[in-house]
C-alpha cells in the first residue's frame, strides 16, 4: 500500500516538476551558502584597503571583482555585506506575516466593528508611502538592524492582512469550521488550529514574495544612507560608490546584481508555490 | 446627486486619513528619544536657547499632552507645518515648491507603465503561449527584482555616460536660459531617465496584469457575441476586450500610488530631481524633522488624493457601479 | 428550391491535452430558407461547435476545419477570407447564445450594442441607426423601447437580455438565425414567450432557423425537421412529426423518453410514461473506438455494434444503427 500524500507533500512534488522554481531555489541555496560560509573560505577582512580605489574587474590577480572607491576587495564585501542584507529580509519579512496574518484573522474571523476598525487601521497604512515612512521611523529611532527590520515591517503588513483576511472570510463558512464550532471549540481554537491551517497555501507564497520585498526594501534604505552604519550591506555598498559612477560603474553594479539575483531567486520560488498550490492557474 | 454624495463623503474620509496622519507624526515627535523641543529643532548644532524657547512656546511643549496635540492640529489646519530650521523657512513654502516636480515625475512614470504595460499585456494575451508572452513573464519577474535605485544609475552610465544621449542628473541645465517651450523641452529631455526608470518598476506589473485580464475577457460570452456580430479582431480586441480588462487594471493602478512615491523618493535621490523625496532625503541627513514629516504629510495627501481619482474613474469606467446595479 | 445553409461531409478537430481530436466527423446538414431545423443531443456531442462551424467562428487554434464543405447561399464559407466572413456575419448570419446574462458586454449600454451591429453591416446615420434600435426593441416585445435603449445589461432581466439578443441579431435582417440553446438560463414561463417570439419573427421575417436544443419539448414546439447527434456525428435525420413519432435509433427513443411534454400529452399525469433515463454519459472524444459510439449506454448492443460502425442508412429516415426500430 502506497503511503497517503499530504497537501503540503504534493504541492512539494508538483513543485519540484516546475524547472524555473527549482532554479530559483538552486540560485537562493548557492547565494545563501555563500553569504553563510562564504568567509570560512576566503578569510579576509572586508574593511581591509588592498589596492587602488577603483580598480576594474580582472585587472589584478586575487581581485575578481575589483576595488571600491576606498580600494576595498569588492568580493569580499560582496560576501560580507549579504548578511545583514538577508537577516533583514527575513526578519522583516516574518514581521509582516505574523503582523499581518494577526490583523486579518482577527478582522476575518470576528467581522463586525472589529473587522472595520482594522481594515480602517489597514487603509491608514495602505496610504502612508512605506520608504518615506520608514524612513522617518530609521531617521526618529537611530538605525539599527532592529529599528530597520521594525520599520519595514510596520509599513508592509496591510498586504498580508488583506490576504489574511479575505481567507478566513472564506473559510470560516466552511462545514468543518460549524462542526469545530458545534463540538464546542472555542474561538482561538477555530481560529489557530481549525482556520489557520487551511488558509496557510496562499499565506505561505505571500510569505515568500514578501521575503523579496523586504530584501528591496533594506537595500533602498541603506543605499539612502540609512542601513545600520555598523555593518555592510548591498544596499549602502551602492549608496556608497555611486559618487563614482562616471569613473567606475563595477562597484555600482555588482552589489545591484547580487541584489536583484537573490530577489529574482525569491520570487520565482514564491511563483513556484504559487503554482503549485494552484494547479488549477498554470496555464496562464 | 448620488454621485456628488459619493464624492464628498470619499473627501471626508481622506481627510479623516489626512487627520490620522497627522496624529501619527505628532505622537512620533514625542515618542522619539530626546526633548521634543531638541526633535522639532533638529541637529542643528547652532540652535541657540533663545530659539528653543520660541518653539516651546509655538508648540505649548510646557502644557499638557492633549493640549499640545490641540495645539499642533490647529497649526496644520491652518497649513503651517512648522519651520524648517535648516533652510530656515516655513516647511509648506519649502515643500510646495518641490510638489511639482515629483507629481511630474510620479505620473509620467505611471503613463508610461499603464500604456505601454496595457499594450504589451493585450498584444500578448493574443497568443497566451506565444514568445511575448514568454517575455511579459519573465520581464515581469526581472522587472520586479531590480532595485529600482539601481536600474536608474545602471541606465545612467548606459544613456548618459556610454551613450550620451541624456544627462546625468538635474532637472534643467545649469546655464540653460530659454523659456516657455524650450524651457519645457529641455525639462522633458530631464526627465526621460527618471521617468523611465520609476516607469519600468511599474511597466512590468500592468503588462503581467492586463495579459491575465485580457486572457480572461477575451473568453467571455460578449466576446463571442461581438464576432458573430461581425465585427473585426480589431475592434473586438481595443472596443470590446480592453473595456472590460481595464477595470481590474485601474484597480491596481489605484494601489500603486504609495508605492510610486517610494519609488519617486529614491529616483529623486539619484537623478537629483529637485521634488519631495529629494528633499526628504536631504532632511534625513540634516535631521530636519519638521520638514521630513511635512514630506510624509503632503506625500500621504498626494496618494489620499489619488486614490480618490482611481475610485471617481473606476465608477465611470463600470456601469454596473455607476448605475448602482449589483 | 436549394437549401440555405448546407454542410457536407464537414470535419473539425481539436488539439487537446490528450492530442488531436475530432468534434465533427462527417456531419452533413440541410437548412431550407425560412424553415426551422433542429439540432439534438447532450452536452457535449457537438451541436454547439456545429453552430460555431456555421458562423465560420471555431477558435483557431485550438480548432481546425480538416474536411467537408460550408456552403452558405451557393458560396463555401470554409474557402471565404476573413472579411468576407465578417460580412456574412451578423448581416447573412446571425446568432443568438445560451446566456443571456453574459453574452452582453457590460459596459455599453444595449441601444448601443444593437446599433453597433447595424452601423457595421448598413450604410446609415447614427439617428437613423438609434431609430432603428427603437423599432427592434419594440419588435421583439421590450416596453418603453427609448429608456431601455440606453439601459445597461445589468439593469434587465434574463428574459429581457435575450429579446436584446434577438434585436441584435435580426438587426439587419439575416437570412440564417442560429439560436444556439436560446432558453436553457432562462425560466419556464420566459421560456415559451422566447419561442413564442422567434416564431412570430420567422413569420414576419421569413428567416430559417437553427435551434440547438437538449430539449425535445422545444423540438416538438418549434421545428420541422430535426437533426440527432451524438459524438461527433448525425445520428438520425427526419421531419419532427417523423422523430417524434417514429423515432428509430435507440438513443433518440432515449431522449423522447425524457421529454417532460408540456401541452400534448400532459392532459392527465397519472397517463405518462415513467421518465425513461438513458444510463452513462456521452464518452469523451479522444476515447471513441471503430464501433457505434453509443454502443456502451445501448440495450441492444452487441458485438457487431462494438466492432463496425454503423452508416447513415435510410430506414424510414437517415439513421445510424444496426438495430434501427427494435425494441429492448
Amino acid at each position: 500500500m502506497t503511503k497517503a500524500v499530504s497537501p503540503l507533500g504534493e504541492a512539494w512534488g508538483q513543485f519540484l516538476r516546475n524547472k524555473p522554481a527549482v532554479a530559483g531555489l538552486a540560485l537562493l541555496i548557492v547565494i545563501v551558502g555563500f553569504v553563510l560560509y562564504g568567509h570560512f573560505l576566503f578569510n579576509a577582512d572586508p574593511y581591509r584597503i588592498v589596492w587602488g580605489p577603483l580598480t576594474a574587474p580582472g585587472e589584478r590577480e586575487g581581485i575578481p571583482l575589483g576595488t571600491d572607491f576606498l580600494g576595498r576587495d569588492i568580493f569580499v564585501l560582496l560576501l560580507k555585506g549579504g548578511g545583514p542584507t538577508m537577516a533583514v529580509g527575513l526578519s522583516a519579512a516574518l514581521l509582516t506575516v505574523v503582523i499581518g496574518i494577526a490583523m486579518g484573522a482577527l478582522a476575518g474571523y470576528f467581522g463586525g466593528w472589529v473587522d472595520d476598525l482594522l481594515m480602517r487601521l489597514t487603509e491608514f497604512f495602505q496610504v502612508l508611502p512605506a520608504l518615506l515612512f520608514a524612513m522617518v521611523l530609521v531617521t526618529l529611532f537611530a538605525p539599527s538592524l532592529v529599528t530597520i527590520s521594525f520599520a519595514i515591517g510596520i509599513v508592509s503588513w496591510p498586504g498580508t492582512a488583506r490576504l489574511t483576511r479575505a481567507e478566513f472570510l472564506r473559510i470560516r463558512e466552511l462545514e468543518y469550521v460549524t462542526a469545530a464550532r458545534s463540538i464546542g471549540a472555542g474561538n482561538s481554537r477555530i481560529i489557530w488550529k481549525v482556520i489557520l491551517p487551511n488558509a496557510l497555501p496562499p499565506l505561505i507564497v505571500s510569505a515568500a514574495l514578501t521575503v523579496g520585498v523586504a530584501i528591496l526594501f533594506e537595500a533602498g534604505l541603506s543605499f539612502l544612507g540609512l542601513g545600520d552604519p555598523n555593518t555592510i550591506s548591498w544596499g549602502q555598498m551602492i549608496g556608497q560608490n555611486r559618487n563614482f559612477l562616471l569613473e567606475a560603474w563595477w562597484p555600482v553594479a555588482i552589489p545591484g546584481l547580487a541584489i536583484f539575483f537573490t530577489v529574482f531567486a525569491v520570487s520565482l520560488v514564491g511563483d513556484g508555490l504559487n503554482d503549485a498550490f494552484n494547479p488549477k492557474l498554470r496555464s496562464r | 446627486m448620488a454621485m456628488m454624495r459619493y464624492i464628498l463623503q470619499r473627501l471626508l474620509y481622506g481627510l479623516i486619513l489626512m487627520l490620522g496622519v497627522v496624529v501619527l507624526n505628532f505622537f512620533l515627535i514625542h515618542a522619539a528619544p530626546g526633548d521634543a523641543a531638541e526633535v522639532i529643532a533638529g541637529e542643528m548644532g547652532g540652535t541657540t536657547e533663545e530659539m528653543m524657547a520660541q518653539i516651546r512656546a509655538h508648540y505649548g511643549l510646557d502644557q499638557s499632552i492633549m493640549v499640545q496635540l490641540w495645539i499642533y492640529l490647529k497649526q496644520i489646519a491652518m497649513g503651517d507645518l512648522g519651520t524648517s530650521y535648516h533652510f530656515n523657512r516655513p516647511v509648506t513654502e519649502l515643500i510646495l515648491q518641490r510638489l511639482g516636480p515629483t507629481v511630474m515625475l510620479a505620473l509620467s512614470a505611471q503613463l508610461i507603465a499603464m500604456l505601454l504595460g496595457v499594450v504589451l499585456g493585450v498584444l500578448s494575451s493574443r497568443r497566451p503561449q506565444g514568445i511575448l508572452s514568454g517575455f511579459v513573464s519573465v520581464f515581469s519577474t526581472v522587472g520586479y527584482a531590480a532595485p529600482v535605485f539601481w536600474t536608474g544609475l545602471m541606465l545612467v552610465i548606459l544613456f548618459a555616460v556610454w551613450i550620451p544621449l541624456f544627462p546625468v542628473e538635474g532637472y534643467v541645465s545649469a546655464r540653460f536660459r530659454g523659456t516657455g517651450l524650450a524651457y519645457a523641452l529641455n525639462v522633458a529631455w530631464h526627465l526621460v531617465l527618471p521617468a523611465t526608470t520609476l516607469g519600468i518598476l511599474f511597466l512590468a506589473q500592468y503588462a503581467r496584469l492586463s495579459r491575465t485580464a485580457m486572457i480572461e475577457v477575451l473568453g467571455a460570452d460578449y466576446i463571442r457575441t461581438a464576432r458573430a456580430k461581425g465585427l473585426g479582431e480589431g475592434k473586438v480586441t481595443f472596443n470590446h476586450a480592453l473595456r472590460n480588462a481595464v477595470l481590474p487594471i485601474l484597480t491596481i493602478a489605484g494601489l500603486q500610488f504609495g508605492n510610486l512615491i517610494s519609488g519617486a523618493l529614491l529616483v529623486e535621490t539619484v537623478f537629483n530631481w529637485p521634488g519631495m523625496g529629494r528633499l526628504a532625503f536631504d532632511s534625513v541627513l540634516r535631521r530636519d524633522y519638521p520638514t521630513l514629516l511635512g514630506v510624509l504629510f503632503f506625500a500621504s495627501a498626494f496618494v489620499v488624493l489619488a486614490n480618490l481619482l482611481t475610485d471617481l474613474s473606476y465608477r465611470f469606467a463600470d456601469p454596473r457601479i455607476r448605475t448602482g446595479g449589483r | 428550391m436549394s437549401p440555405l445553409m448546407s454542410l457536407s461531409d464537414l470535419r473539425v478537430e481539436f488539439d487537446t491535452r490528450h492530442g488531436r481530436v475530432t468534434a465533427l466527423s462527417g456531419i452533413s446538414l440541410d437548412v431550407m430558407p425560412g424553415e426551422t431545423l433542429g439540432i439534438v443531443g447532450e452536452s457535449g456531442c457537438g451541436k454547439s461547435i456545429t453552430a460555431l462551424a456555421m458562423m465560420g467562428l471555431i477558435p483557431n487554434p485550438p480548432g481546425h476545419v480538416t474536411g467537408g464543405v460550408i456552403e452558405f447561399d451557393g458560396e463555401d464559407i470554409t474557402r471565404a477570407s476573413n472579411r468576407r466572413l465578417r460580412q456574412l456575419r451578423g448581416r447573412d448570419i446571425a446568432m443568438i447564445f445560451q446566456e443571456p446574462m453574459t453574452s452582453l458586454n457590460p459596459v455599453f449600454t444595449v441601444g448601443d450594442q444593437i446599433a453597433e451591429a447595424i452601423l457595421l453591416h448598413q450604410d446609415m446615420s447614427r439617428a437613423e441607426a438609434d431609430r432603428q434600435v427603437i423599432e427592434l426593441l419594440e419588435t421583439v416585445g421590450i416596453p418603453e423601447p427609448e429608456a431601455r435603449a440606453k439601459s445597461y445589461p445589468h439593469q434587465l432581466s434574463g428574459g429581457m437580455r435575450q429579446r436584446v439578443m434577438i434585436a441584435m441579431a435580426i438587426s439587419c435582417r439575416p437570412k440564417l438565425l442560429i439560436a444556439d440553446e436560446p432558453t436553457t438560463a432562462l425560466d419556464v414561463t420566459v421560456q415559451a414567450q422566447i419561442f413564442d417570439l422567434m416564431r412570430d419573427i420567422q413569420a414576419k421575417f421569413g428567416v430559417a432557423i437553427v435551434l440547438i436544443t437538449h430539449d425535445m419539448g422545444a423540438i416538438a414546439e418549434m421545428t420541422d425537421r430535426v437533426a440527432v447527434m451524438y459524438a461527433g456525428r448525425v445520428i438520425e435525420q427526419g421531419t419532427s412529426d417523423q422523430i417524434l413519432d417514429t423515432p428509430l435509433h435507440p438513443y433518440t427513443r432515449g431522449l423522447i423518453g425524457c421529454i417532460p411534454v408540456l401541452g400534448r400529452a400532459a392532459a392527465s399525469t397519472d397517463r405518462l410514461p415513467p421518465l425513461a433515463e438513458i444510463p452513462g454519459v456521452v464518452p469523451p472524444l479522444h476515447l471513441l473506438g471503430d464501433g457505434c459510439a453509443f454502443a456502451e449506454r445501448c440495450a441492444l448492443a452487441d458485438d457487431h455494434c462494438r466492432a463496425v460502425r454503423p452508416p447513415l442508412d435510410d430506414k424510414g429516415h437517415p439513421v445510424a444503427c444496426h438495430h434501427a426500430g427494435e425494441i429492448a
